[in-house]
């Protein structure tokens, strides 16, 4: 075959040029971090990569929501957890108030240290978290009491549809299609019976009806058996929302790494590639300096 | 017999044709850089010997050779390699083409990144499921519609982007249809400067160099092939008279003349339908319709017409843009369709916190969350599919924060996100209708990007293909039409030393006529 100085040109043109196009989609990686910058560079990896973000972001707003259930649950507890101490209290008092030693005077005042805690629980009963009442269900925009404690010194009422099921559960969601949730079901911790008894022990007191009140001890024992069963279903649920939390930070380390094996670059093996690049570029520039040969010319007078 | 003075004439001949053979020589050293030059050389040709065969020749033992001439001067080139060279070069005008204007509709999808519309989705949804996790929280309302305000301006700007590169893609239409009218004239124009000169017996060697790198040119655009016919006259043999340039399909089928005898036919497209997409090619006053005009082989033509858009066999607007286009309007289109139609199911705290509300007899009052810009009242149903990424919009009345619904329909409480997580799944797992498929609004996307990618991809992949052919053949052409220097020294010398040793032969006459002029006949003087 025939050669001549431009087929030498050319070609050493075209070669230096598709060797600054690999040297630029090396350092494309190396200053993005990323194997691609584009679609066409690999399909798979950009898909891919559109599918493990909406992973991973799916799994952080999933954490973001484990805040309002802890929010929910911890204060859901405390509620319990004052009102049990108030109904032990109660039983106490309603002990000491039946075994008949006491004076009018003293069952007076054992009675309106009752509706001193009858008063406290309608007001735990309408704890509010950020602005909604947490013993409400989804109702969170209304007071689960009807018209707060009443003047006339009759018993707080709850609101109609405490005992409504629809609004039992607040759920949140912790996973696609799993929710967990977040408050205590309301028609089982501040319901009317509640208050009933309490009012109706009160009452007994002042009037000194003893009689009355063992069936109302009753009650009372009735009402604490539910609350403590709804406060222990809530730690479950608590053990449970811990152990989603465990699950989730897991999954965010496996969501990120899954995200950066798809589609970061091997830092070291870009740089490699990069030295072996210059190399070759290098090698190409020297080749290119000697095309220009001494011709003929420079052998004739 | 034999004249006295023959020596000389062919001594001077010997001297006119080397002299002829280095001033080409000198051309071709002249034109070593000259773009699409072809390097010439001199067919020497022996003269007719004496005597010439006839029934009054003289009588003398044997013919005696009267020197040289310059037959022709003539192209060294394969016109085999040309054909080859425009075949790869209209492949990779086609894929270059198709890899610009794909790669184009790449940056402005501008996937996967922390900015497209994917992003813009999963916040969308992030933005829902802080509401349903919070439904009464104002904050998290605002949230909620700043982010589907978000989500109808990344579909307006990805709609109205591609929509304004596919009308950059119609100026390069416009210049690339103006290039090869040009060019058809360019080379009309050549062929009737060498239908002048062939007649005469000369062959317009520079002529043709710069028709072929006219024709080299044409072949970028669109598939041609090419045929000569004679300019007759006194012709001569190896001349190439006028070309025909025809554009072909690949079967040969459909053969129509850019240029030839009978001139310039000019090429010219014209556009219709509602995205004003090609509809005929013209050439001269032959109207092809745009898909038999397709099967043309490739050619950059054809890669903005397949990227800008066409009409197809079925009358419908095709091409890698269009259907882009069309794939953002039915992903915004079924998208805000589902979304209005849940959001339409629940119940808004404007309407459970009327005093007079009934949670358990009254119905949903819900205004829709998206609008047609064009027809804020219509409902989505009734409006067109065609053009509806550009015209999503966030429906007025989420102004009012109050008017996005949380509430399910079965349970009306402020604090009831049911109807908020249908929503936040309708980004993500509800299955809505795409063509004849249903797929989730994600997945669909996703596979939308894959399969921009994978057309993109293949032409990045074509594009280089042909362009190391069209190296390859190029090479192979330069080796045989290319000046090479050296070669060129050579030539001269070899020329230089011929011409030289004509001159001393005439020198060589001159003392032998010296002698029978002046040394003959002087016996005894």
């Amino acid at each position: 075959m025939r050669v001549t100085q431009s087929m030498l040109t050319a070609n050493s043109m075209r070669n230096l040029s598709s060797s600054y196009g690999r040297m630029g989609q090396l350092q494309d990686q190396l200053a993005t971090g990323k194997k691609i910058t584009k679609p066409s560079d690999d399909p798979v990896v950009a898909m891919k990569g559109m599918f493990y973000r909406s992973n991973l972001t799916g799994i952080e707003q999933y954490k973001r929501n484990l805040s309002e259930l802890y929010l929910w649950m911890e204060n859901s507890e405390s509620g319990i957890e004052q009102a049990n101490q108030g109904l032990q209290r109660v039983r106490e008092l309603t002990l000491q108030g039946k075994n008949g030693t006491l004076s009018p005077e003293d069952r007076k005042a054992v009675a309106v240290e009752i509706e001193e805690i009858k008063n406290d629980l309608v007001s735990v009963a309408e704890t509010k978290v950020a602005g909604r009442y947490i013993f409400h269900g989804t109702d969170v925009g209304n007071s689960p009491i009807k018209n707060g404690t009443p003047a006339d010194g009759s018993a707080p009422q709850v609101a109609d549809n405490l005992g409504n099921s629809a609004i039992d559960a607040y759920p949140v969601e912790v996973s696609q299609g799993v929710s967990l949730k977040a408050n205590v079901n309301p028609n089982k911790v501040f319901n009317q019976k509640l208050f009933d008894t309490i009012h109706n022990i009160q009452k007994a007191l002042e009037s000194g009806d003893d009689s009355a009140l063992d069936s109302q001890l009753e009650d009372l024992d009735s009402v604490m058996n539910t609350l403590s069963a709804e406060r222990s279903e809530l730690g479950a649920r608590y053990n449970r929302l811990e152990m989603v939390d465990d699950r989730l930070a897991q999954q965010e380390v496996t969501a990120n790494r899954i995200l950066s094996d798809n589609e970061d670059a091997d830092i070291e093996r870009v740089i490699t590639d990069l030295k072996t690049q210059e190399s070759v570029h290098r090698a190409a520039l020297g080749v290119g300096a000697r095309i220009i040969q001494p011709t003929l010319m420079d052998f004739l007078r | 017999m034999r004249s006295t003075f023959m020596g000389l004439e062919t001594a001077k001949r010997g001297m006119y044709t080397q002299q002829g053979a280095l001033y080409t020589t000198g051309h071709n050293i002249s034109n070593a850089n000259t773009p699409g030059y072809t390097r010439q050389r001199v067919n020497f040709e022996q003269t007719t010997p004496y005597p010439a065969p006839s029934m009054n020749r003289p009588q003398i033992p044997g013919q005696i050779g009267t020197g040289v001439d310059a037959g022709s001067i003539q192209r060294v080139r394969d016109s085999f390699l040309d054909m080859q060279y425009r075949g790869e070069n209209q492949k990779l005008g086609y894929w270059e083409t198709k890899m610009e204007a794909m790669k184009k509709m790449e940056e402005v999808m501008n996937e996967p990144s922390d900015s497209g519309l994917s992003k813009t989705m999963d916040m969308f949804w992030q933005s829902l499921q802080d509401l349903a996790v919070n439904p009464s929280n104002s904050g998290a309302r605002s949230v909620v519609v700043e982010r589907g305000k978000a989500v109808a301006e990344t579909f307006n700007y990805l709609s109205s982007s591609l929509t304004s590169v596919r009308g950059d893609l119609k100026n390069e239409l416009s210049v690339s249809e103006k290039q090869i009218n040009s060019l058809s004239r360019q080379i009309d124009n050549i062929n009737k400067q060498i239908a002048d000169v062939e007649p005469h017996g000369y062959l317009p060697n520079d002529l043709y160099d710069e028709r072929d790198r006219l024709i080299d040119e044409l072949s970028q655009h669109v598939s041609i092939q090419t045929s000569y016919q004679s300019n007759g006259g006194a012709s001569s043999p190896i001349a190439e008279g006028v070309v025909t340039v025809t554009l072909v399909g690949k079967n040969g089928n459909l053969a129509v003349n850019l240029v030839g005898k009978g001139g310039v036919k000019e090429l010219k497209l014209t556009y219709d339908g509602p995205q004003n997409t090609v509809d005929t090619v013209t050439i001269g006053n032959q109207t092809l319709d745009v898909k038999d005009f397709l099967s043309q082989g490739e050619g950059k033509l054809r890669a903005l017409i397949d990227t800008y858009g066409y009409k197809n066999k079925d009358g419908e607007a095709e091409g890698s843009y269009i259907s882009m286009l069309d794939e953002l309007d039915s992903m915004a289109y079924e998208f805000a369709k589902a979304f209005n139609e849940q959001h339409q199911k629940g119940f808004t705290p404007e309407q459970m916190n009327d005093p007079n509300f009934d949670p358990d007899n009254d119905t949903p009052d819900t205004p829709k969350f998206f609008q047609d810009a064009k027809n804020a009242s219509a409902d989505l149903d009734g409006v067109p599919k065609a053009g509806f990424a550009q015209r999503l919009q966030v429906a007025d009345e989420m102004s009012n924060l109050d008017n996005i619904a949380t509430a399910g329909a079965d349970n009306p409480t402020l604090g009831d996100a049911s109807n908020v997580l249908a929503l936040a799944d309708i980004i993500t797992t509800t299955k809505l209708p795409y063509g004849e498929k249903e797929a989730s609004f994600q997945g669909h996307f996703e596979s939308v990007i894959g399969k921009m990618a994978v057309e993109s991809q293949e032409s990045v992949r074509l594009a280089s293909n042909s362009n190391v052919l069209r190296g390859a053949v190029d090479e192979r052409r330069m080796s045989v039409s290319g000046v090479s220097l050296d070669e060129e020294m050579t030539e001269m010398i070899k020329f230089q030393h011929a011409y030289n040793a004509s001159a001393r032969m005439i020198t060589l006459q001159d003392e032998m006529l010296d002698k029978i002029i002046n040394g003959m006949g002087t016996v005894g003087r």
